[in-house]
């Protein structure tokens, strides 16, 4: 097991490495320059274009470009400056990480929450009334994008007269020391965006659930546990589910880089200081080195996460075991 | 130099009555600026994270949002006229046939940080950080006249004098530059041993606010990443109302982080913003609300700064048929002819805008000369007719006219796709000139790319705008041929900036241009400037460079819960008037 961890740990320098080089290729295939966003301003001249593409170290070609970055990266753990900020890459991720683990995190317990026991339900009452109107209600979240949701809340929010529309806090709350209030405050803004892409994310993950849960209902040791006088809770959570779940955990790895771009639009919307608007900026601009990070960060956590989503398993179904 | 010799006679008379004077702000009765009361929290919105809190570090729209409120130039716009007059300068005066500027500056006036202001931070804020091309946000190429770099210096305490190489009267226009410490960025320049490129570094924003010093009505108290920008009244400020009483009126000003327009007005109607400019397509939602009795006002004001959009048609088109009819002025008249100006207003703006000018706002009473007639009136069958005098009829008939034998008259039309105005306006083109025989395909791309896909070529005709101001000298790189923004016409373009342009590919329209904006450079006297420019406009809509479409209006919304507000397009330096706005 622990030579499998190793294994794989070790496997994911070169896909790393891989796509490093990819995300680069593609961000330097982008049409235009970091520099055309100033076209406009009357302080911009061809010389003032010129210095910033020599102290940006832009003349250099593509490749050299990135191999001082990777020998940054490798070397001193530098990941490089933000064109745009002129600050080095990782602060500004660290500024926003906290936030957007945090709500990411949030939403997607939330989404579990609320869609692993009614996809179990639903499987289990598939032909009751309640069951259909979940499955109703879990494609209609489905159907509508998770930042037409949060303007929908928005707009009810302020017609019901509420000021919490956007943001994690009120004006005089931001930046103001923690408290009962501001926490108060904070749960009063958070559930918008909580809400809104958790609907988005329940009706798939509870057909996934209802889906996995069926296929084992009709499994010989369910009707063996059921024959042998087993209450319905033990067969339910004991057999089906306990067998059920393994999809879901592989699942679960894949959606760990949502963490980073699964509520780009919605922090626009709602005005959330995440990563997500960060990463849309640079690439827009052609901020690279900063558009890079979060791509590898992404990247990372996709990688980590099959990683867990495998360790897990192994924890999860004594049938699986790696070696 | 008659109208900087009336400002300095007014000053010096000010000058005179004290030493140490503040500037009193009044005369705006006009405006409906009263006598307000000190205190209370002004609450605006931000279309992002400032990316510094160096204004010349870095290019950038939100930051000069905040920049305007922390820091000041040695000259301002009049809030009414938007003639020049002093700011951190008490006084000047320009000698030596225009190229001396001698600046009397304004004795008394503090740092926030209680530190004397003085000549040394003007001679350094030029010299080592807007004249050093390495400033990013620097304004080197303006300040080098006649081939040669303006000189500053430091004549005693209170006096600078720049020494420019030949006149420039739009000179004092630059002069409305912010001014910065010394005490505080000295060691990010030359002067105090760093390298040239550093001053880009100062000043990030993970800086401690009590670093960021300013003369500015307003300090930085705090940022928090992604959030909000809060400011607070810098006590130290050289501005006071009518009255005598210290300017700014308000204890704090807040910016609010805010990417999406559409979530910029739910803030607005939560009262958790208390201004914020609105446009057109806003407008009657807001304004309704505000007749069914919503606590706030929605102002429209007939805008001088402010981008009009245009129609261009590329005169070096890759293809040379379209190239030689989009240089022909009887199609570009035809094209306006096809250009439904009123449905466009109506339609697109909500009946929030007017009738353009031809670089100049109607708005602009120094400048503006009445080119109205010019923009003729809407008539597809006088375009129509025009195109077949010039031959383009169609031969094959097939609905389309044609260029030559068996090629139609069809060209991409680049427009912004991120705006509410340009997507409609296309459409609206597009559907008119089909009427016409004329096959237009639209070609989306994002707002901000517009610039740089205009100045590549690579284009057909485009929909674009630039913005107003009010002296035309700084819009010359735009309008004079030639100029680095005169993309419509990119053979004229010098092999190097700042060379002659191709003068022999110009038409002779186009070179009476160039020789009123190279006069007009160094003319002193307002009157013959005024003469200049207004030939300029004349020849400008005859010959249409360009076919400006709409002026469109300025609109603000403003809580009820705050006085003398006065419209306020954004960054305008020079242009700001936070200070006198006050909580009721």
């Amino acid at each position: 097991m622990f030579v499998f961890f190793i294994r794989r740990l070790l496997g994911m320098i070169p896909t790393l490495l891989l796509i490093s080089v990819v995300c680069f290729t593609v961000i330097k295939l982008q049409p235009g320059n970091f520099t055309d966003q100033y076209l406009e301003d009357p302080r911009f001249t061809k010389e003032t274009v010129e210095a910033i593409t020599r102290q940006l170290g832009l003349n250099d070609p593509a490749w050299l470009q990135y191999l001082k970055w990777l020998w940054g990266v490798v070397t001193r753990f530098d990941f490089g400056y933000s064109f745009a900020n002129s600050r080095p890459v990782i602060s500004m991720i660290g500024e926003r990480l906290g936030w957007t683990v945090f709500i990411a995190a949030l939403t997607l317990l939330a989404t579990w929450i609320i869609a692993v026991p009614m996809g179990i339900y639903t499987a289990f009452n598939r032909h009751r009334a309640p069951a259909q109107i979940a499955n109703f209600l879990g494609y209609l979240g489905l159907a509508v994008p998770d930042f037409l949701a949060a303007l929908l809340l928005i707009a009810l929010v302020l017609s019901l007269g509420g000021t919490n529309v956007g943001g994690l806090n009120s004006p005089d709350f931001i930046g103001a020391p923690w408290s009962a209030a501001k926490l108060l405050d904070l749960l009063n803004h958070l559930w918008i965006p909580v809400l809104a892409v958790a609907l988005e994310g329940v009706a798939s993950l509870m057909r996934q659930m209802r889906a996995s849960t069926l296929d084992v209902l009709g499994q010989d040791y369910i009707r063996t546990a059921r024959a042998k006088g087993l209450r319905g809770s033990v067969v339910v959570w004991r057999h089906a589910v306990r067998n059920a779940v393994n999809p879901i955990i592989s699942l679960a790895g894949l959606s760990l880089p949502t963490l980073i771009s699964g509520t780009i639009i919605i922090s626009i919307v709602l005005n959330l200081p995440t990563i997500g608007p960060q990463l849309y900026e640079a690439l827009i601009n052609k901020d690279q080195y900063l558009a890079l990070t979060l791509l590898m960060l992404s990247a990372f956590l996709l990688l980590v996460g099959n990683l867990l989503a495998d360790l897990a398993l192994a924890w999860a179904d004594p049938r699986v075991r790696y070696s | 130099m008659k109208r900087g010799g009336s400002i300095l006679l007014a000053s010096l008379l000010l000058a005179s009555a004290a030493a140490a004077a503040p500037k009193k702000v009044t005369g705006y009765d006009s405006l409906g600026i009263t006598t307000g009361k000190p205190g209370g929290t002004y609450t605006l919105a931000l279309g992002d994270s400032p990316q510094s809190f160096n204004y010349y570090g870095v290019i950038d729209n939100n930051l000069g949002l905040v920049a305007q409120q922390l820091f000041d130039g040695l000259v301002e716009y009049n809030y009414k006229t938007y003639k020049v007059e002093p700011a951190l300068a008490e006084s000047w005066t320009v000698t030596d046939g225009g190229k001396t500027y001698t600046f009397k500056l304004r004795q008394g006036v503090k740092w926030s940080d209680g530190q004397d202001f003085d000549a040394d931070d003007v001679v350094f804020t030029y010299d080592q950080i807007i004249q050093n091309p390495e400033a990013r946000a620097g304004d080197a190429a303006s300040f080098i006249i006649g081939g040669q770099r303006v000189k500053f210096e430091k004549v005693d305490k209170y006096t600078v004098r720049a020494t420019l190489a030949k006149p420039a009267p739009a000179f004092i226009l630059q002069m409305r530059n912010f001014i910065m410490p010394k005490h505080k960025l000295l060691k990010y320049s030359v002067e105090g041993g760093a390298k040239s490129a550093d001053i880009n570094t100062a000043w990030g924003t993970n800086v401690d606010p009590s670093e960021v010093v300013g003369t500015g009505p307003f300090k930085l108290a705090s940022y928090v990443a992604g959030q909000k920008v809060t400011l607070a009244k810098n006590a130290n400020y050289w501005k006071v109302d009518a009255k005598n009483q210290k300017l700014p009126y308000l204890d704090r000003v807040e910016f609010l982080i805010i990417r999406d327009p559409q979530a910029q007005v739910a803030q607005f109607l939560a009262k958790n913003i208390d201004q914020l400019n609105i446009s057109g397509a806003q407008f009657p939602d807001l304004k309704s609300r505000e007749v069914a009795g919503a606590p706030f006002k929605v102002v429209r004001s007939v805008a001088l700064f402010g981008s009009p959009p245009f129609l261009a048609f590329n005169f070096d088109a890759k293809d040379p048929a379209l190239a030689k009819v989009f240089s022909d002025v009887r199609f570009r008249k035809a094209m306006q002819s096809a250009i439904n100006r009123d449905r466009i207003i109506d339609q697109v703006y909500n009946g929030l805008a007017g009738p353009p000018g031809h670089g100049v706002a109607p708005a602009n009473t120094a400048f503006y000369a009445n080119t109205k007639a010019q923009l003729g009136s809407f008539s597809l069958q006088a375009a129509g007719a025009a195109l077949d005098a010039m031959g383009l009829k169609d031969t094959d008939g097939d609905g389309i006219r044609n260029i030559a034998r068996g090629k139609n008259l069809e060209f991409d039309l680049t427009y912004g796709t991120d705006s509410s105005v340009y997507p409609p306006m296309a459409t609206i083109l597009q559907n008119d000139l089909k009427q016409i025989g004329v096959k237009v395909n639209l070609k989306g791309i994002l707002a901000s790319r517009l610039l740089s896909t205009g100045q590549s070529g690579n284009w057909e005709a485009i929909l674009h705008a630039f913005g107003d101001q009010p002296d035309p000298e700084l819009r010359k790189p735009i309008w004079q041929p030639g100029g680095a923004l005169y993309y419509w016409h990119r053979d004229l373009l010098p092999a190097k900036d700042g060379d002659t342009p191709n003068i022999k590919a110009m038409f002779p329209w186009e070179k009476q241009i160039y020789d009123i904006f190279d006069e007009a450079s160094t003319a002193t006297e307002q009157s013959r400037r005024k003469a200049l420019y207004t030939r300029w406009q004349l020849i400008f809509a005859q010959n249409l460079p360009v076919i400006p479409i709409a002026k469109p209006e300025n609109i603000g919304a403003i809580s009820n819960n705050f006085g003398n507000y006065i419209y306020n397009l954004g960054v305008i330096p020079g242009y700001n008037p936070v200070p006198l706005i006050y909580q009721k």
